[in-house]
């Protein structure tokens, strides 16, 4: 008789099973009491991109892919976070270390400029390090029109300096390569009194040419926010209409209604109703609403 | 149990007399040492670069035995068939397969904790050579001993290195085996990422696979506190808890795995 | 109870990737080995003996059959107590000196660190490694390692020990000294089991032999018997035989060789009976009659060929 290889090897192998089961399962327990990793990377350190390139030892696409979608996460992790006031402190450190390990990466830059500039709660709202970010893209890649195009923007939207938008798009267009609607743009920007008319053009044109699906939708949520903007153009009036009527705001949107100053209820091209404020008789997005906020609510 | 007590003393006397094991403690602490040298470069970082290069190397060199060392401890003993007469003695394949393993993981911790001694003699150098005003910038002082929590968590992890070489040895060549290893040691850390790929990448399948590969292999990334206590933050007891408690049902699996493999190999 | 019994002990292994046969290694192997014997394991290379042990220390699993050591199936612990065991081409730990080696499988018998460099020590002496048990088993020659092979088997003073070619990498003395050896662990009653493809060895220690070939038993049994078997004849050997009645004889015997003056050996074959040949000598005076016995290589050789001599390549089943 040979002894069988291992005692109780039935026993072992269901040991086994329960074993690795449970570990996989404890792994999807404690996934959300883990203590979040800080997301400062240590690299930080490393003041010069070349240097950072080279101890990246020939994986700096794979480690700037990495940090790109650390960033990426980062940033819709904070902003949908439940806290007070959020932090968006490092999307702009770690949009920089991607792009200096990958200084071609594209998307970074772009889509990162927009993250950059997103106005708070939905973002950090930090136009300045968008525009940092895109200048050194410049750097890398003097040639690519669309970085000067994406700067203007930056300016002409958020900073609403239609000098300096008009200067980006100026220039824009005098590379080569460039679309010819670059320099219209400019004209169009520094007209008095178009600005809803430019900004329309402007995202329209970054809808069709942009390379990238969240770019484009980026500028398709541009053009549904300025469609907002001209409702409330038209529902604020009548707000104040009521105003003139009963010497108050209306409480609600049913009131407008039935004052018949409206058929019904308005609600904003993504469908939410839009948020009515009783003291002031001002006129917003719902913050539900996805075109929450609404930059001109902003400044 | 006393066989398997006596094969772990065997590899430990083993990696006492092994020159490569020394080697590679000299150089880590060589690399400790000449961590002050770059701090001079970077203005005001020096004593975040000491340590974040301490736990480096301290990680790295741990790693690097645990899976050579780790894959040679089977590997070797059935190439060279030394295994033959030790079988012949009373001691059965799984005291010889769980032997092996204290006796290397007690090696390791004890590399660890030579290097911690080092670490924090550079450090106290530091401490002591530092105007107080210089001091004051520092995030976390020189001898923070919450590092230690780092360098526990470092030993887990390379328990769990251990225990991952060791499983593969028993039925791969040893080049595979330290090939999967090492691709477990990726996944592991970069497991988090994976799981986010639908960032990088526009795909229905590869999302649930991710996530799946995710759940199913060790979380390595939350073994790696070494930015949180360089910073200074704190690293709450549940968080060591939860993350230690984990790898050692790995660990257990994997050994259990290793013995049930190892003791139906016919040893040509 | 037998020290060791095999019960139609086969192996098989898989040959080849992608449409893997069986090659025989070991079939139906079916043995005993009682108490105090000392066995001889015989065959040629690739004949199996080696698998057959590999078998019994549970270095491998066999494909069907089973073997019991000492009344245990094998690979029961408390039968790796009272067992020792000599690999073919033994390697140890080349970092540990002769003397560390032995401590450490003496500890895993339970013995205490000192315990265990007493008997390292005792048994260094008996097989006569010298001063050199300081040293790193790295810096030791095939010879010196055999020994400190032969050694570490008997460390726990073994009723039953298993020895694969022992003699193997010995000179003359060295090969002598393990025989000595073998025939002082028969006298203490440890069953000896040793394989070898060394006929001499196995003439001069065994009471009982086995031949294996080709994976499968050809022969077991008694020496004496085996040799025995099918007597070959008488060898007659005469003195002041004439050539004429050497002629005349002639057709009766198998050969006739002159040993010089006048002397002659006669090699009568069965047929011939000494006692109806003898008168017909004339005036020869007869100095010696001996039964020839069949040697041992003879037996090996006829049953290696019996059963077929297959080479690898035939004995893979197709």
């Amino acid at each position: 008789m040979t002894a069988a290889p291992l005692k109780h090897s039935r026993y072992l192998w269901v040991v086994l099973i329960v074993l690795l089961v449970s570990a996989t399962i404890t792994q999807v327990v404690i996934e959300g009491r883990l203590q979040k990793p800080s997301v400062t990377p240590s690299v930080q350190w490393i003041q010069s991109p070349v240097l950072m390139r080279r101890l990246a030892v020939g994986f700096n696409a794979i480690w700037a892919d990495i940090y790109w979608i650390r960033a990426v996460q980062y940033y819709g992790d904070t902003r949908l976070s439940e806290d007070e006031s959020k932090n968006y402190d490092q999307l702009y450190p770690l949009l920089d270390i991607t792009t200096s390990l990958d200084p071609h990466f594209n998307i970074a830059y772009r889509f990162g400029s927009i993250l950059l500039s997103e106005g708070y709660p939905n973002g950090p709202g930090q136009a300045d390090q968008a525009i940092t970010l895109l200048q050194k893209g410049i750097r890398e890649t003097p040639g690519k029109w669309q970085y000067f195009q994406d700067a203007g923007f930056v300016e002409y939207w958020w900073r609403r300096d239609s000098r300096a938008a008009a200067d980006w798009f100026m220039k824009a267009g005098k590379l080569p390569d460039a679309p010819n609607w670059l320099e219209p743009l400019a004209a169009s920007v520094l007209a008095e009194g178009g600005e809803r008319e430019a900004s329309r053009q402007a995202w329209l044109q970054l809808n069709q040419t942009a390379d990238h699906e969240w770019i484009r939708q980026a500028a398709r949520r541009g053009l549904l926010q300025l469609d907002a903007e001209g409702d409330i153009e038209i529902l604020e009036p009548l707000v104040n209409k009521f105003f003139d009527r009963n010497g108050r705001f209306p409480a609600s949107w049913q009131e407008m209604t039935a004052a018949k100053l409206l058929r019904q209820v308005p609600v904003d091209p993504t469908g939410s109703v839009y948020d009515l404020d009783p003291v002031t008789g001002t006129v917003d997005v719902g913050r539900k609403s996805t075109l929450f906020p609404l930059r001109s609510r902003l400044r | 149990m006393r066989s398997m007590a006596i094969i772990a003393g065997g590899v430990f006397r083993d990696s006492i007399r092994d020159r490569i094991g020394y080697g590679l403690v000299f150089f880590s602490i060589l690399l400790m040492a000449s961590s002050f040298l770059l701090a001079q470069l970077t203005a005001g970082q020096d004593v975040k670069i000491i340590k974040d290069l301490g736990l480096a190397s301290a990680s790295m060199i741990g790693l690097f035995i645990a899976i050579f060392f780790g894959i040679g401890l089977v590997t070797k003993e059935v190439e060279r068939r030394s295994i033959y007469s030790l079988l012949s003695k009373p001691v059965t394949r799984s005291q010889f397969v769980i032997g092996k393993y204290l006796g290397l993981v007690m090696t390791l911790l004890i590399n660890l904790s030579v290097m911690v001694v080092a670490f924090y003699g550079v450090l106290l150098y530091l401490d002591m050579t530092t105007l107080d005003g210089a001091k004051a910038a520092w995030e976390a002082p020189a001898l923070d001993p919450r590092m230690l929590k780092a360098f526990a968590l470092i030993g887990v992890e390379l328990m769990l290195v251990t225990a991952t070489a060791i499983f593969f040895s028993t039925f791969s060549s040893p080049f595979l085996s330290v090939a999967l290893t090492f691709a477990v040691f990726i996944i592991g850390h970069f497991g988090e990422d994976l799981k986010n790929i639908n960032s990088i990448v526009q795909s229905v399948v590869l999302p649930y696979i991710a996530k799946g590969v995710y759940y199913v292999m060790p979380n390595l990334s939350a073994l790696d506190v070494k930015s949180a206590v360089v910073h200074g933050q704190a690293v709450s007891a549940s968080h060591m808890l939860l993350a230690s408690g984990s790898c050692m049902l790995y660990i257990a699996t994997l050994l259990v795995g290793a013995i049930l493999i190892f003791s139906r190999r016919d040893l040509k | 109870m037998d020290a060791i019994k095999t019960t139609g002990l086969t192996k098989h292994y898989q040959v080849g990737f992608w449409r893997p046969r069986p090659y025989i290694a070991l079939d139906d192997l079916s043995l005993s080995v009682a108490t105090g014997e000392v066995f001889g394991f015989l065959g040629p290379n690739g004949a199996g003996k080696t698998t057959t042990l590999k078998l019994l220390m549970q270095l491998i699993y066999p494909t069907s059959g089973h073997a019991e050591i000492l009344g245990s199936p094998v690979g029961d612990v408390a039968v790796k107590r009272r067992i020792g065991y000599l690999p073919e081409n033994p390697y140890f730990y080349d970092n540990l000196t002769a003397e560390e080696l032995l401590v450490y499988f003496a500890r895993m018998f339970g013995c205490s660190a000192r315990e265990g460099r007493q008997r390292a020590s005792r048994l260094l002496d008996e097989v006569g490694i010298g001063a050199e048990r300081r040293f790193q088993l790295r810096k030791f020659s095939k010879g010196m390692v055999q020994r400190v092979g032969i050694a570490q088997a008997l460390i726990n003073e073994p009723e039953v020990i298993f020895l694969d070619e022992p003699m193997s990498g010995l000179d003359p003395l060295g090969r002598r000294e393990v025989r000595e050896l073998i025939l002082r662990l028969r006298d203490r009653g440890c069953t000896v089991f040793f394989s070898s493809h060394v006929l001499s060895d196995a003439e001069a220690l065994c009471s009982r032999v086995a031949i294996l070939a080709n994976g499968r038993l050809a022969a077991i049994g008694a020496l004496d018997e085996l040799t025995s078997v099918g007597s070959r004849g008488w060898e007659l050997v005469v003195s002041g035989l004439s050539a004429d009645v050497l002629a005349r004889v002639n057709p009766r015997l198998t050969r006739a060789t002159s040993l010089g003056d006048g002397r002659f050996s006669l090699e009568l074959p069965p047929s011939t009976i000494p006692e109806q040949l003898i008168p017909d000598l004339g005036g020869a005076r007869i100095v010696s009659l001996n039964p020839l016995r069949g040697t041992l290589e003879d037996l090996f050789v006829e049953q290696v060929r019996a059963t077929g001599g297959e080479r690898f390549s035939e004995k893979v089943a197709s």
